[in-house]
């Protein structure tokens, strides 16, 4: 088992997503993390542990790795890739209700703001710590915000702005949802915030980088 | 001697150090609509009134240059026009038989294309027919393409000229053929495809950067003495510096050494953190690099660039826009903003700039800070 839960681990943080795949180089040929994870199950690996001892535990290195900028946006959507292809093979566990996600994690850029590169890392690397992520896009107003909150109770909600004029939107948004509820757990990242203007909108957490985000989330 | 806000700016380009440091910010068209109130989608669409904007800032906030960030301005733009709608101060809608558009005060207008087409698939894509082979549009933003009318592809400058002779700098603007292939066929698509599939990435951005360098030259056929290339996919928040070596700095390198022929200045704008690869910057041949963003927008620091690479290339940045210019109280604008100039004069050729382009909310009492900051310490 061990040496299942390693290769599926080591496939991820390379990128390696099937036999087919070309990348990296110094893999070709090789099982990916689509093979690997299908071989594990049949073996008697059980789904939880490929999640929680491999994939999960993989994303984070993944996320650490991206965070030092020893690994660019094009690394991390192969990691993901690999990921999604591993996690094909668990999806009638979860329907079966023997491996469970983590919650809930809805995510959206604020109105009118169309950047979505760092909200969609964001969305990969919160999916691959375990939880079901909701992705309401980009320009998303407080009412698409409101709703997805009343349709997804217990989740928690990340918000991306990367601009200046849209923190404004940002801070509109949070300062209603709160009226609505209360003790909804908030997130906000993007370039231009910081951890003062977080506070000050009355966010729970400004997240730099996607990691920060999980290691809060999953303590929590 | 004294210069002429235009001499001053070349100097600078030359690496050489004119009366004083010169000044010359680019304005998010957010910034510009801040400024100017104007009537927004004309502004956008209207060459007249975007060249007469141009003028304007440059003249009210004492900056030796004028950047002109878009080309190709059609007097035909109301043809397609189904609606045109004003809605509250400062916002309009306008439909156009394939699409709408929100045009505001605060950004870039917003497109909604009615059927938009999908990416292809980067298998599928025919170089030959996919590709064009004349660059008629520029991707401004997400949806948000601005054409390039094939008969007036560069009438601003005549009319920059017209209006302000030779007294300021012009630069134009082209876009990174990085940019263009990143939109054929959607970030994520092409990031993976830079791996997955890198040959044919080169041979798209092969045929992009031949158009590419067309429009360029004749670009420099006008009365402009530099062209920014805007790159802002090419930084450390994007690619390895590996892969900046093989899909950018290739195609960029070929178009900046022909503008280098036509006897224009060139300059590459790639915002966020490039502190890994300014060298690899430097190999293009250009003559200047802009943004060079410091912390926490980028790590990019003055004094250690111009140890780098100031001997070779001119630098025009690098003052954080939104924290030491829309966030900062008076106190640490000034302080900001006084360190880089002190940096920048020990430097080489430099030009006081904001690092990336000035945020849309920063206000002109803000700005009408940096021609009286030089005053008081930008004399070589
Ligand atoms: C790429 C880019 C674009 C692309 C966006 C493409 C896309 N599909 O997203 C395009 C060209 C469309 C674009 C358009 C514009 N842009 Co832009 N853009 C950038 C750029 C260069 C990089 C942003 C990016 O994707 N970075 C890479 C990702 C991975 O990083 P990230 O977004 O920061 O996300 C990371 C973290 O912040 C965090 N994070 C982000 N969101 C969240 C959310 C949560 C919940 C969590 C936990 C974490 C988190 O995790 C991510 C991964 O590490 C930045 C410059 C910069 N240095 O940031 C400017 C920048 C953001 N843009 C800027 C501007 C001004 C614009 C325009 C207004 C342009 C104009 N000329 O007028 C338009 C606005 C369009 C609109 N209404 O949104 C300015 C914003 C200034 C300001 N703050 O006001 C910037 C900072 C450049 C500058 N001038 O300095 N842009």
């Amino acid at each position: 088992m061990e040496d299942f839960i390693g290769r599926i681990s080591i496939s991820i943080q390379k990128g390696k997503v099937d036999i087919n795949s070309p990348y990296p180089p110094d893999m070709k040929g090789q099982p990916g993390a689509f093979e690997l994870t299908g071989e594990a199950l049949e073996n008697g690996v059980s789904a939880n542990d490929i999640l929680t001892k491999a994939m999960i535990p993989a994303m984070g290195i993944v996320g650490d790795l991206f965070k030092d900028k020893k690994l660019f946006v094009p690394q991390v959507l192969m990691c993901a890739k690999a990921m999604n292809s591993a996690m094909s093979h668990l999806k009638p566990y979860f329907s079966s209700g023997e491996i469970c996600k983590r919650g809930t994690f809805v995510i959206g850029t604020v109105s009118g703001d169309l950047h979505d590169i760092g909200k969609n890392l964001v969305s990969m690397m919160i999916e691959g710590s375990g939880w079901t992520v909701v992705d309401l896009g980009v320009d998303v107003k407080t009412e698409k915000f409101l709703e997805a909150i009343g349709d997804n109770p217990g989740c928690i909600l990340g918000m991306s702005a990367l601009l200046t004029t849209t923190m404004e939107s940002m801070e509109k948004s949070v300062r209603t949802l709160r009226e609505v509820y209360p003790s909804q757990k908030i997130i906000v990242g993007g370039a231009p915030l910081n951890n003062e203007f977080a506070h000050r909108i009355g966010a729970d957490l400004f997240a730099p980088n996607p990691q920060i985000a999980v290691e809060f989330i999953n303590s929590l | 001697m004294s210069y002429t806000p235009r001499e001053r700016v070349l100097a600078a380009m030359n690496l050489q150090k004119p009366d004083r440091v010169p000044l010359m910010c680019q304005f998010s068209i957010g910034s510009m609509m801040q400024q100017l109130k104007p009537s927004p989608a004309e502004f956008w669409y209207d060459g007249d009134v975007f060249a007469s904007g141009l003028v304007e800032l440059c003249k009210r906030f004492k900056f030796d240059g004028i950047l002109v960030s878009l080309h190709g301005h059609s007097p035909g733009w109301r043809d397609n026009i189904v609606s045109f709608n004003k809605l509250e101060e400062g916002k309009q809608e306008i439909v156009f038989t394939d699409r709408s558009e929100f045009h505001s005060w605060t950004d870039l207008p917003m497109v909604k294309y009615f059927n938009k087409p999908v990416h292809k698939g980067i298998d599928e894509i025919d170089v030959e027919n996919d590709v064009p082979g004349v660059i008629d549009y520029i991707p401004v933003s997400q949806d948000l393409y601005f054409k390039i009318d094939k008969d007036h592809p560069f009438d601003i400058f005549l009319k920059l000229k017209e209006m302000v002779g030779s007294e300021y700098s012009i630069h134009g603007e082209i876009t990174s053929p990085f940019d263009y292939l990143l939109d054929l066929l959607g970030y994520e698509q092409a990031l993976i495809s830079l791996i997955l599939n890198p040959e044919k990435c080169k041979e798209i951005l092969q045929k992009f950067t031949n158009g590419i360098t067309v429009l360029a030259k004749e670009m420099c056929k006008y009365p402009i003495d530099a062209v920014k290339i805007s790159s802002p996919f090419a930084g450390m928040g994007f690619i390895s510096p590996e892969h900046y070596s093989e899909f950018v700095l290739p195609y960029e390198s070929q178009f900046i050494k022909e503008i280098r022929n036509c006897g224009k200045h060139v300059y590459i704008h790639t915002c966020g953190h490039i502190d890994d690869r300014l060298e690899l910057m430097q190999q293009s041949g250009a003559s200047g690099l802009e943004c060079l963003d410091p912390e926490p927008v980028g790590n990019v620091d003055l004094e250690d660039a111009f140890k780098r690479i100031g001997s070779k290339m001119f630098i025009k940045g690098n003052i954080d826009s939104i924290n030491s210019l829309l966030y900062a109280d008076d106190a640490k604008a000034e302080r900001d903003i006084l360190k880089i100039i002190e940096t920048g004069k020990r430097g080489g050729g430099f030009i006081l700039s904001t690092a990336c382009s000035i945020a849309p909310m920063v206000s002109s009492e803000r700005l009408d800070m940096l021609p009286e900051l030089i005053k008081k310490a930008g004399r070589y």
